[in-house]
């Protein structure tokens, strides 16, 4: 019953006519930023950050959600069209999604991919609104502790899963705790590492440090290359029906995917990438139709997408009941909360249900909003690859440095931005990838509060971390997760995966 | 392999340099407080410590296993600076459209085969959105152009 009013109550928020547009808004620009390839969720969602700060928390996080979701599915048309994975989760897609257009199928592939990707998304929402509510009322008897242990063990994910190796990860949230420590510390009053500019007293902005990490970096690295565009064949509306054998071979394993990617979602550092890899090992190996596998399977194309848009829905658990976020975009989301003044963690149902409940049941009309834009607009988006790059980036540059500007009428905000991005631009030369950098940012300064609250609490003892058990047991994931990396698990997925 | 060896060290230097700023840093100008009643270094001193650490066990490794460092491209390193410095430099002589156009212009000069008539044609589409998007839809309190 009291799920139902909840709903009620969120279907009364979603339906608002700024919270619908800015939904649709959303999904439509994510959608037409994931089809380019370079230009994955986390540069849209640093994009259009500072277009968040101008709108009600509520709309600002239905908008970004959006614009996640929507960049995730779009990421998935040019690895069907050109083998070009638009988003790291769906390089996944390319394996079975390009065979199929090669040999004609590419709106059936697409099609397929729009369908697998709702019913992924509404997967991911029903098991967000079930368990959701459950993990905040199990997270209020956290204590410092565990909240310190929390944070450690999503930021050594973080690191692990980080492509540039896991002792470069853990230096690069290092960096980012380090970067959130600038300004002035909340309990004393001082101002630590400002070296006496005023600017630096309120701490390094969020939108900055993403700004240049992701979107200025990202330009200096693809610009050159920007001279490019994709000759992908045209799909013709008549083209895209899946027969009705290709739907009954569709559902099981849209299932399963679903239910993979809902798990992995949840898990804090894994994501949709891992999420799209283990749904199709796993279909793979239980299919009885492997030899089509990497051949144009169309299960090869729904459980990846079914996964990865379930996984993208789940994320947002941990993110909104315990503050921790499962991804880097996530990080930006829990920043853009932060910056509205909500602070996400156990009290964030309690205290903000209409935001909670408005934001899930505009998940599910943002899916919808998928359905129905993408069938009729695949060939706009097929388009949409041929027009060529330079174009592009130029308009994001200055869509950054406007919307950094914008936030607060200041060019030291500009001036910074081009200077992260410069840090972000040689760091990737030296193979420190950013994303673990961004997530350390954002959790460190709350990591650094609730480590103080329980060495408070614990009158100066250490132990406290290893003698709450709560917290022992969160610790204790965390040691074996870095003990893990030392497994040959590149030699192990490639066995699951000989032919990827 | 020298060079190799050298270039490699650069990224665990850096971060060497950082986790050691930050300890000196905490240690010379914060209070550090005690272990109940934490000081607002203790925590940078521990993380840039932890730094350090790692960044010492990077450059170990890297000694042992020297990594090819990928290779930068000056010309779109200008190009993208040179875009981002024209917008923060002539916004307060020209207002955000003239210098949005010009900024445009000179990042997409850094583009091969991006002819000069397309790119003013882009830097004019380009001033002409953000007019649109932030003046016009968002109401940001912007000085379009200088004068009007």
């Amino acid at each position: 019953m009291e799920l139902l009013s909840n709903l009620a109550l969120g279907f009364n928020t979603a339906t608002s006519a700024s919270n619908l547009f800015y939904c649709f808004a959303g999904v439509f620009l994510g959608t037409f930023i994931g089809v380019l390839p370079g230009v994955g969720p986390l540069a849209a969602v640093a994009m259009l950050l500072p277009v968040s700060f101008y709108l009600e928390p509520t709309t600002a996080l239905v908008m970004l959600a959006g614009v996640y979701y929507g960049a995730e599915y779009g990421g998935s048309i040019a690895s069907i069209l050109l083998n070009i994975p638009g988003t790291p989760s769906s390089s996944v897609t390319c394996i079975d999604g390009y065979p199929m257009a090669q040999q004609g199928r590419a709106g059936i592939a697409l099609f397929a991919t729009s369908v697998a990707s709702f019913f992924g998304g509404v997967f991911g929402v029903i098991v967000m609104v079930l368990l959701a509510p459950r993990l905040a009322e199990f997270a209020l008897l956290f204590q410092p502790a565990e909240y310190f242990s929390v944070m450690v063990l999503g930021l050594i994910a973080a690191s692990i899963v980080s492509s540039s190796g896991v002792l470069r990860g853990l230096m690069m949230v290092c960096l980012g705790i380090l970067l959130g420590t600038i300004g002035v510390d909340v309990n004393s009053g001082d101002a630590r590492f400002t070296a006496g500019i005023p600017e630096l007293r309120d701490g390094v902005s969020l939108v900055v440090v993403a700004m240049g990490l992701f979107g200025i970096s990202e330009v200096m690295v693809s610009l050159r290359g920007a001279t490019q565009s994709y000759a992908g064949q045209s799909v013709r509306g008549r083209d895209i029906f899946p027969t009705r054998a290709e739907w009954r071979k569709s559902f099981l394993p849209a299932l399963r995917g679903s239910a993979i990617g809902s798990f992995f979602g949840t898990l804090p550092g894994t994501g949709q990438t891992v999420a799209s890899f283990v749904g199709y090992a796993l279909e793979k190996k239980i299919s009885r139709n492997k030899a089509q596998f990497g051949n144009g399977a169309i299960e090869g194309v729904v459980v990846p997408e079914s996964a990865n848009n379930a996984a993208a829905q789940t994320a947002f658990i941990p993110t909104l009941t315990l503050g921790i976020p499962g991804s880097t975009t996530m990080a930006l989301m829990l920043g853009a909360l932060m910056i509205h003044g909500i602070t996400p963690g156990p009290r964030l149902i309690s205290d903000h249900p209409d935001l909670f409940w408005g934001l899930v049941v505009s998940f599910l009309f943002g899916n919808f909003f998928l359905l129905v834009l993408n069938i009729p607009l695949i060939g706009l988006w097929v388009r949409l690859l041929r027009v060529p790059h330079y174009y592009l980036y130029p308009t994001v540059i200055m869509m950054i440095c406007v919307g950094v500007y914008g936030i607060s009428n200041s060019l030291t905000d500009v001036w910074a931005t081009l200077a992260f991005g410069l840090i972000g631009y040689f760091l990737r030369l030296f193979h420190f990838e950013p994303a673990p950098m961004l997530i350390g940012f954002v959790l460190g300064p709350m990591m650094e509060e609730f480590f103080r609250r329980a060495m408070l609490l614990s009158r100066g003892d250490p132990m406290v971390f290893l003698e709450r058990p709560g917290s022992a047991a969160l610790l204790g994931i965390g040691a074996l997760l870095l003990c893990a990396t030392a497994l040959p698990l590149k030699s192990i997925l490639q066995r699951l995966m000989p032919r990827t | 392999m020298q060079h190799k060896s050298i270039m490699s060290q650069i990224g665990p230097l850096i971060m060497l340099a950082a986790g050691l700023a930050f300890v000196f840093g905490a240690v010379a100008s914060l209070d550090l407080g005690s272990f109940r009643r934490m000081g607002s270094g203790a925590f940078p001193l521990l993380v840039g410590g932890l730094l350090s650490f790692l960044a010492a066990i990077g450059l170990v490794q890297n000694l042992r296993n020297p990594m090819n460092t990928k290779k930068g491209d000056p010309i779109a390193v200008v190009g993208v600076v040179g875009g981002v410095a024209s917008f923060a430099f002539l916004t307060p002589f020209f207002g955000v459209l003239p210098a949005t156009a010009i900024a445009v212009f000179a990042t997409g000069s850094a583009i091969p085969g991006f002819r000069w008539p397309f790119r003013i044609a882009l830097a004019v589409g380009v001033a002409i959105g953000v007019w649109l998007i932030f003046v016009r839809g968002l109401g940001m309190p912007f000085v379009a152009i200088k004068g009007f």
